[in-house]
């Protein structure tokens, strides 16, 4: 490998001549045709653009604009002949075309040419060292007193004489490395490498410059040793570098593989029986949109059935409605024929003649007496009933339809004893704050909301009445769960308490509103910091949980509590139209 | 013609409010030769029928002295009897009586309103875990309950024993402030023996009277008696409700011969609780839960007895206890 290395390097060094005035200033131009006069090099277009003089001779624009005018003409650098210039001036001398052409052709034909000599070189230097007496010739010996490669043929040839068959001649594999040698004392061949932070852009060293020259006193290491390590670590990245590359592939392998599953197809499948057969694997991304379909399709299905139970409820109501309005209706009839007849009674009476007037007078009586019962009994119905054609409704969450004015809701508020939860009840209802007593069994009250009403059973938090909060769980659809946020101690407490609450099966379905209560009192723990205590976030996945901060004392956020469970509870909107 | 007459009522009604009465009382007053207030000496038992309608003449009286009668210092009840019976014109050498139940009725009626004072006062005071008379008072309610078992630490689950919540009774004195421990205080002090077996009855959900097994087959499950000290606390809220209202009046003007104190008011919380504790077992409820029911109840018939003006809720107390002067 080193040898390879340094044939390559060879080979460039004596190439190099015909590049490199090409890979100068310009990057791919090629210097082969230049200005005379400057000595520029042509270029396609721009100043150094070569302009035809009358003469015969080619100068670059730029040069032309300096000559020096004669009147109107310029005379030929070369041989002081006069061109005349029109109007235009150098401009409108002609371009010589022919070399223009030339050029661009080098120039294309500089550009494969050193590319191909590069991709050769790489070839070379990888395998193949040619034989130095026969370029087509592949060498295999090399001479160790000559210093040349010599293929086996060529090795016989030029070493026949006696004198030159003592060279000794090893195999290309066991060339020995040349010794190069220091740049200041060009006798002395680089042995040692400087170790000093300061040298690292020149370590090499040879044992004058150890001694007298630039590296003296200078910690040096023994230039084998040194490159011996340097390979040893290069080796060591090799081996890194082929097992990345060995995980790189195998990510790549599986992420192929991934894509086939994402996509599915045909894939060939062995049966029991031995035959080959394709057969088509759906990919993920198949099964994921038969997996959309279905929800969607069971969805519709149960939106239909909804609507339908909806609107039978609808119907039910309105059924309902009308047949009492029309049993009203048909009481009202009688109630008219009865007055009638009544009024008619009295007309005839009034015709008769004073004896009978006076003997009907208890029968008038006993008539009017009905008359003023059916009227007070009209006036009661009427004051009880408003007669109102409207049909409010309203929609829950789960898609059921609610007629009348307010929706009823039941509510559970539990927590550990002394959490606050008869004082929050209490304060909703009457909007005052009183220090109650312990709760021992249960209070119940009913709390109107906007167009909502909680029906809130508050139950004993002591530890005996624990158990007995599953009687309540039953048609429940909220629970308030009440925490002491000042009483740190039992948050673990707590913490379990709200964790046995959620495996319960009838509240599965049920809303979690979580008052972190007493928040006014200073040192409390804040919402965020008791979501992250509690992790709430684990232990309420999969329902629709809230946490409020809250404070008994002034009602602060309580109200925003029950704004979260009316939007839980009513679909969206319906509050703010009913 | 009806509501004529209905209107005509309210406005004779309305009248005889404004003005009539004091002009009937006159004529009552010139015709036997006697103020009201005799009148009612003379015409009433002692007890609270008498203090009752003492304290009504006086509130409704137009006198601004016989007014502040109502709401003066009892060190000075005895100057302001002399005083009313000067303005009276009364003879207290022809009417011996008269002073001494004037003053006695005075006395209860200062006395019922100084006790509101102190129960209210009590009330309001927290429960303070800094303050070492509170400390020592809880301390000593373990003491007299559980004289047996030494309480193991200040904050200990032991305390759900006699029937706190949780570990620090302190919580549950929140509503009731001191006046809660006082009274459980005192019962478990003064009617030590009424309270032990009331504890032992609330750690074991069992009748002593009236072996129940299918009540007992029921409940065993629920295993839930009622907690002895917190009920203690419910009732001293049913108590001190009582008090505020007023409808205790009749009873400690009936028990209370001259100045009702606190510890007539807690006598009156040991024996509500010796009732609850009957009523419960009478009512028989499934599981605690009706608690609050079998409360109201309880509550309702105290009042219903109460209007009685004759009626004294314990008249059953030792006489050591009450220091009870002949009425």
């Amino acid at each position: 490998m080193a040898a390879a290395g340094i044939n390559k390097q060879g080979t460039v060094v004596t190439m190099e001549p015909c590049f490199r005035h090409g890979r100068g200033a310009n990057g791919s131009t090629v210097k082969v045709l230049e200005c005379g006069v400057c000595e520029d090099v042509f270029s396609l277009q721009g100043d150094k653009v070569p302009r035809l003089l009358l003469c015969g001779h080619t100068v670059c624009h730029d040069c032309l604009t300096r000559l020096p005018l004669h009147g109107r003409a310029v005379r030929c650098p070369f041989d002081r002949q006069v061109t005349e210039l029109g109007d235009s001036g150098v401009w409108g001398l002609k371009k010589n075309f022919a070399l223009l052409e030339l050029l661009e052709r080098l120039q294309n034909g500089a550009t494969n040419q050193s590319g191909m000599s590069e991709d050769a070189l790489k070839g070379m230097g990888e395998c193949i060292i040619r034989c130095d007496e026969d370029e087509s010739h592949t060498a295999s010996v090399y001479c160790t007193v000559c210093a040349t490669h010599l293929c086996g043929e060529c090795s016989q040839l030029t070493h026949s004489t006696r004198t030159l068959a003592k060279h000794r001649r090893v195999p290309l594999a066991d060339k020995p490395h040349e010794k190069m040698l220091c740049p200041q004392h060009q006798v002395h061949a680089i042995e040692f490498v400087c170790l000093e932070e300061a040298c690292q852009s020149g370590p090499l060293m040879c044992c004058v410059c150890k001694e007298y020259g630039k590296h003296q006193g200078h910690k040096h290491a023994l230039l084998e040793s040194e490159a011996n390590q340097i390979r040893a670590s290069i080796l060591d990245m090799a081996h890194c570098i082929r097992s990345f590359t060995d995980e790189v592939s195998e990510y790549s392998r599986k992420l192929v593989g991934i894509v086939q599953q994402i996509e599915g197809g045909e894939q060939i499948v062995e049966d029991g029986v031995g035959m080959a057969h394709t057969e088509h694997i759906p990919g993920t991304a198949e099964s994921a949109r038969s997996c959309v379909r279905a929800y969607f399709s069971d969805l519709h299905e149960t939106l239909c059935r909804q609507e339908e139970m909806a609107l039978s409820v609808v119907d039910a109501h309105v059924r309902e409605r009308l047949i009492w309005l029309r049993q009203q209706q048909e009481d009202m009839t009688i109630l008219l024929s009865q007055v009638s007849t009544a009024c008619l009674h009295c007309e005839k009476t009034l015709q008769q003649d004073d004896c009978r007037v006076v003997l009907a007078k208890q029968e008038i009586s006993c008539l009017l007496e009905t008359l003023q019962k059916q009227q007070h009994q009209f006036t009661e119905l009427a004051d009880h009933i408003q007669l109102d054609a409207g049909i409010p409704v309203t929609f829950t969450k789960d898609n059921r339809v609610h007629i009348g004015p307010k929706m009823e809701i039941r509510v559970v508020t539990l927590g550990l004893d002394g959490a606050g939860k008869t004082t929050i009840l209490f304060k909703l209802k009457q909007d005052e704050f009183m220090q109650p007593i312990p709760t021992i069994g249960f209070n119940v009250e009913t709390v109107e909301y906007k167009n909502l009403k909680f029906t809130i059973w508050d139950v004993g938090g002591k530890h005996k009445l624990r158990p007995l909060w599953k009687h309540y769980y039953l048609n429940t659809q909220a629970v308030v769960f009440v925490i002491d946020s000042c009483h740190r101690d039992r948050l673990m407490e707590a913490h379990s308490e709200l964790a046995k609450l959620l495996t319960e099966k009838e509240l599965r379905d049920a809303l979690l509103l979580i008052f972190a209560n007493k928040q006014d009192v200073p040192g409390a723990v804040s919402v965020e910091e008791m979501t992250e205590l509690l992790s709430l976030h684990k232990l309420c996945c999969g329902r629709s949980w809230h946490i409020q901060g809250c404070d008994a004392r002034s009602g602060m956020g309580l109200h925003e509590g029950l704004d979260w469970l009316s939007r839980q509870l009513v679909a969206a909107g319906v509050l703010d139209v009913a | 013609m009806k509501h004529f007459l209905r209107v005509f009522t309210q406005f004779f009604v309305f009248l005889y409010c404004k003005c009539l009465w004091r002009g009937l009382k006159l004529v009552v007053r010139k015709f036997t030769g006697r103020c009201e207030l005799q009148r009612i000496c003379y015409n009433n038992k002692p007890g609270a029928r008498r203090t009752q309608k003492i304290e009504s003449s006086l509130r409704y009286s137009k006198n601004e002295l016989m007014q502040s009668a109502l709401s003066i210092h009892p060190d000075k009840v005895e100057k302001t009897v002399d005083d009313i019976m000067a303005l009276k014109k009364i003879n207290p050498d022809t009417n011996p009586q008269l002073g001494i139940s004037l003053q006695a009725s005075l006395l209860q009626i200062v006395g019922y309103r100084n006790l509101v004072a102190e129960v209210e006062k009590l009330r309001r005071e927290p429960y303070d875990c800094e303050n070492a008379e509170h400390e020592e008072m809880l301390m000593k309610l373990w003491k007299e309950l559980r004289p047996d078992t030494p309480l193991t630490s200040r904050i200990s689950k032991q305390w759900c024993e006699i029937g706190f919540q949780g570990s620090d009774p302190k919580t549950d004195f929140r509503g009731m402030g001191l006046l809660g421990l006082h009274n459980l205080l005192y019962f478990a002090e003064h009617d030590k023996s009424a309270a032990l077996q009331m504890l032992q009855d609330s750690l074991q959900p069992k009748h002593n009277e009236g072996n129940k097994p299918e009540w007992e087959q029921k409940n065993f499950d629920k295993a839930i008696g009622y907690s002895f000290a917190i009920v203690g606390i419910n009732i001293t809220d049913l108590a001190y409700s009582l008090l505020v209202s007023g409808a205790l009046k009749t009873h400690l003007y009936n028990v209370a011969p001259e100045m009702p104190n606190l510890q007539h008011f807690q006598q009156t919380f040991c024996y509500l609780m010796q009732e609850f504790q009957r009523f419960w077992i009478e009512e028989d409820p499934s599981d605690i839960m009706e608690f609050n029911r079998v409360r109201s109840k309880f509550h309702r018939r105290i009042l219903r007895q109460l209007k009685n003006p004759d009626m004294a809720l314990c008249p059953h107390f030792a006489a050591s206890d009450l220091h009870l002067v002949n009425l």
